[in-house]
């Protein structure tokens, strides 16, 4: 089975092809990240015009890098929330007028699926797993009894944990999008500044803006003061305390859930020091960390969880569908 | 019924979606005009759909597409944008670009010289200045972004227009419509920047 993915929820234009919901056959991504660098972050109504300048090119290589011809594909998987409204829209008609014009079904599938499927790729989900899911919009953690059934145990209670890392990026000055520059500092960097204790009981959520506060009133305070800020020691002091935050939750939940697999997913996945962390964390269970190259939004994600969807997930909805920037993991 | 090709006309860029479609002797089979409620990303495929079942057509009879591209709605005028260029691009089928405005301008029940405007918030307004004949219509001068107040005192005109259904017919013989040589290309008209890049510029 021949699945293309389309994936156009933020400001990363991608179309894929797999097969089978595990070989990746192409996987075209045009990045708009160097035209939003400018404005210090994604600006919606640009990132939206950008998709429509792209879309049908992208299409176009990804098929053609595929070596498929378009009757072989056999269903149509794109990105149907959450994200920005008017870039997952120009995805979705893309998408839609596509598999109209050769008569293949179509199916929306969740941003955050897509992230989470991005591990079955070069690796075996294996069930009951406890996924970890970080990126600039989330922090949660989803258990998975089967494929395609989700069910969320906790979540951040405001700043997702990318988001934290882009505005202490911010008021260090280090340029957008922050959090690949912050991991890059930290590792450089000594755990000096003290960090405040984020500690929220017994369940599962997440909290962000507490400590994201704490690192802008440091620096004010220093500025105050006339003291030099050490960015390297800030980075490093801040990601250590949000890294762990990510960490004792993950192994409480795994532990209390008895979960087979710990599972990381999202573009802060990428992220060195969590990559470290887990791997001492969870040194004695089967971990899975996505590749690099499908930690960042691409379509390939998408294609695999439009595979799983399409055979085990709710489809009983017509293809009507529209694009969500809000949407329930779930409900899928 | 069944007919070889048909060509098929879109415009989603004003509060109503508006689709034609015309047999290969470009007689008009079906028409819809609907307002919208900001659901244009759902209804048009949704309509699309419809018409073709209704006439028992394939997508793949269609041989040319004609599309509104604005100025209008942003997210109104992608919807109906980036479906005409997804269709033309995999049909491999001409396509063919023309003003939102002189799509609206059509719909005039009168002859003359045409305002025809949309509202873009703030008293400001994307507007056009054409002449509506009996069987055409021609353009006075290009699309602009503007205040409307003042558009009204500068320039002379019959009428205005900000809503009604266009007479595809009229603009389709007009030298209005503009053939898109390369489909990769074809983007909507918004006639203004983003916010974000005239701040940028205002630094």
């Amino acid at each position: 089975m021949i699945v293309l993915g389309v994936e156009s929820s933020c400001d990363e234009t991608s179309v894929a092809l797999s097969k089978d919901g595990k070989v990746i056959l192409s996987n075209v991504v045009l990045s708009q990240m160097e035209l939003h660098a400018m404005f210090g972050g994604v600006v919606p109504e640009i990132a939206s015009r950008e998709h429509i300048k792209g879309i049908t090119a992208v299409f176009e290589e990804a098929i053609k890098l595929a070596g498929v011809s378009v009757d072989q594909i056999d269903l149509v998987a794109v990105t149907q929330g959450p994200g920005l409204i008017g870039s997952l829209l120009t995805g979705i008609n893309a998408a839609k007028a596509f598999a109209f014009a050769h008569d293949i079904a179509v199916v929306g599938v969740h941003h955050i699926a897509g992230h989470i499927y991005a591990n079955q790729i070069e690796s075996e989900m294996q069930f009951p797993l406890l996924c970890l899911v970080v990126s600039g919009g989330h922090t949660e953690l989803v258990l998975m009894n089967r494929h395609f059934q989700f069910e969320k145990l906790g979540e951040t209670l405001d700043d997702a944990v990318g988001e934290a890392y882009d505005k202490v990026a911010r008021v260090l000055d280090l340029g957008y999008p922050g959090g690949p520059k912050v991991d890059a500092l930290a590792r450089r960097g000594k755990l000096t500044y003290p960090m405040p204790k984020i500690d929220l009981g017994e369940g599962y959520d997440f909290s962000y803006s507490g400590l994201k506060s704490h690192v802008i009133n440091t620096l004010n305070t220093l500025k105050m003061k006339g003291e030099t800020v050490r960015i390297e020691d800030m980075c490093a002091s801040f990601q250590a305390s949000a890294v762990e935050q990510l960490m004792i939750k993950s192994r409480r939940a795994f532990d209390a859930v008895g979960a087979k697999q710990f599972v990381v997913a999202g573009g802060v996945a990428a992220n060195a020091h969590l990559r470290d962390r887990v791997s001492d964390v969870f040194s004695d269970v089967e971990v899975l960390v996505p590749p690099l190259k499908y930690c960042t939004d691409n379509a390939a994600m998408i294609s695999i969880a439009g595979y799983y969807q399409y055979r085990f997930g709710n489809i009983d909805e017509n293809d009507d569908f529209n694009g969500y920037p809000r949407m329930h993991l779930e409900r899928k | 019924m069944s007919m070889s090709s048909v060509h098929l006309v879109i415009d989603t860029a004003t509060a109503y979606l508006y689709i034609a479609l015309f047999d290969s002797e470009n007689k008009l089979i079906e028409e819809v005009y609907e307002e919208g409620n900001n659901d244009h990303s759902v209804k048009l495929m949704k309509r699309l759909k419809q018409c073709f079942s209704k006439h028992d057509l394939k997508p793949s009879q269609i041989a040319k597409i004609t599309v509104g591209i604005g100025p209008g709605s942003y997210t109104g005028v992608r919807v109906g944008v980036v479906v005409a260029k997804m269709l033309a691009w995999t049909l491999e089928v001409p396509i063919f670009k023309v003003s939102s405005l002189a799509l609206l301008a059509s719909g005039a029940d009168q002859t003359g010289h045409v305002l025809a405007w949309m509202d873009a918030r703030r008293g400001n307004g994307f507007y056009g200045r054409y002449e509506v004949s009996e069987d055409s219509v021609q353009i006075v001068d290009a699309d602009k972004y503007g205040e409307m107040a003042r558009v009204r005192e500068k320039y002379n005109y019959d009428f205005e227009l900000v809503m009604a259904k266009p007479r595809v017919i009229k603009v389709l013989k007009s030298e209005l419509v503009e053939r898109v040589e390369n489909v990769h290309e074809l983007s909507p008209v918004y006639l203004r920047e983003t916010e974000a890049e005239q701040a940028l510029k205002d630094q």
